[in-house]
């Protein structure tokens, strides 16, 4: 799956690093109702995979917590849970409750989202080529929905700490879900496109993916998630700090 | 109008409804109960923890309480010692004393009843001289009566 080299064949390499970018050539049908980018039935595919794993989890092994962890898993979900609690705390002293959600959210998101490629599952396009499914925020309108919903948080945590002066230091970086959007985008488009290149040739198929895909999308995953949760929550902090601190 | 970049507002909202439905989803599944329960472990550690601190109290304020009824102790146990000591100095003396008058009446009897013994032995030593004089002197006059006396009572006579 991870070498996929004959799905890609029907374009050239320059034709399938363009559409890489722009999806404008590729596109796969959502349930029929319209034609939408890969991205995003890569977005929905994970969010089903992610939630059912959730819901699992929840039945199977939450209620077996114990006091003193038995099992690694365990570690691993209190671990999870606890380094974006911390983080929110640890940035946003104040109303951190709600961006310790979001922030968790985000980052598995991100996370599992860019590892997501690494499963290289396949997707009929319209014009009827097999495609691998990306990762959700190599799309730009996926990177654009994320950046922007954490701007929408950021503004809307300063709104409510400090009404409309809140509002006004938030609008003060109104470059920011331009620059987190973009970021994301080119920081996931990059990824794509060299696991992209070396997927496309069959000789670089050889020992070359155990580096590029395995470990280039377990760094760029890690690097970005902490990227974007790190400026929301630090953004966050400084939107939601009571006006009279500031003044002091 | 067409966008730059491919950008569809459609798929933008497309993406905003999925990641939503996703971060409400791990919210109520997994952030959530999550944080409760190490919340919930970390008020359990509390609990033992000020529960503990109290006990270490309560032992500590025991041990004071006990300290000092330690030192009262001791203190009763000195002064009962201090008037032990006291009582049987006291009993010591009076024993001493009614000894020496003991003694003292044993020896002014004994005295006495040396006195008398030897009041009567001088007296019945006296007699016994008078008595021994006596006879000898009879038998002094007895051995020489009847020359001497006749001697006497001729001479009586012839005056």
């Amino acid at each position: 799956m991870l070498t996929n080299s004959q799905a890609e064949k029907h374009e050239t390499v320059k034709e399938m690093m363009r559409d890489a970018v722009l999806h404008d050539v590729n596109k796969i049908s959502l349930f029929g109702i319209m034609d939408v980018n890969p991205g995003l039935i890569s977005a929905i595919v994970i969010t089903a995979i992610m939630l059912t794993a959730a819901a699992l989890i929840r039945i199977f092994v939450i209620p077996k917590f114990e006091y003193i962890p038995a099992s690694k898993f365990q570690v691993l979900l209190e671990e999870m849970v606890g380094l974006f609690n911390n983080f929110a705390k640890q940035n946003s002293p104040h109303r951190n409750k709600f961006l310790g959600a979001y922030i968790f959210g985000a980052g598995m998101y991100i996370f599992f989202g860019t590892l997501f490629e690494l499963l290289g599952l396949q997707g009929v396009t319209t014009a009827g080529h097999s495609i691998t499914l990306p990762a959700p925020l190599a799309d730009i309108n996926g990177a654009i929905a994320l950046g922007c919903l954490s701007y929408f948080v950021v503004l809307s945590g300063g709104v409510l700490a400090n009404g409309f002066g809140g509002l006004a230091s938030a609008l003060k970086e109104f470059s920011m879900p331009l620059s987190m959007s973009f970021r994301l985008f080119g920081a996931m488009l990059s990824g794509v496109l060299v696991t992209e290149l070396v997927y496309y040739y069959f000789q670089l198929s050889f020992v070359l993916p155990i580096i590029v895909a395995v470990l280039f999308t377990l760094l760029h995953a890690t690097i970005q998630t902490y990227v974007l949760v790190m400026l929301t929550a630090s953004s966050y902090g400084s939107a939601t700090e009571p006006k009279e601190k500031i003044n002091q | 109008m067409n966008i730059p970049l491919n950008i569809d507002w459609q798929q933008i909202l497309l993406h905003l409804f999925n990641f939503s439905i996703l971060t409400l989803g791990l919210y109520l599944l997994l952030y959530n109960p999550v944080k409760k329960f190490m919340d919930q472990r970390t008020e359990h550690y509390k609990k033992l923890d000020s529960e503990a601190i109290e006990k270490l109290k309560e032992a500590k304020e025991l041990e004071i309480s006990y300290e000092k009824r330690l030192e009262d102790i001791e203190k009763i146990i000195e002064e009962r010692q201090a008037s032990a000591a006291q009582e049987a100095k006291e009993a010591a003396d009076a024993i001493l004393k009614d000894a020496k008058e003991q003694a003292e009446n044993i020896l002014s009897e004994a005295q006495q009843a040396a006195q008398q013994e030897r009041a009567r032995i001088l007296e019945d030593t006296q007699e016994e001289i008078t008595q021994m004089a006596i006879s000898a002197t009879e038998k002094l006059l007895a051995q020489s009566s009847s020359g001497a006396l006749n001697q006497f009572l001729e001479a009586v006579k012839k005056e």
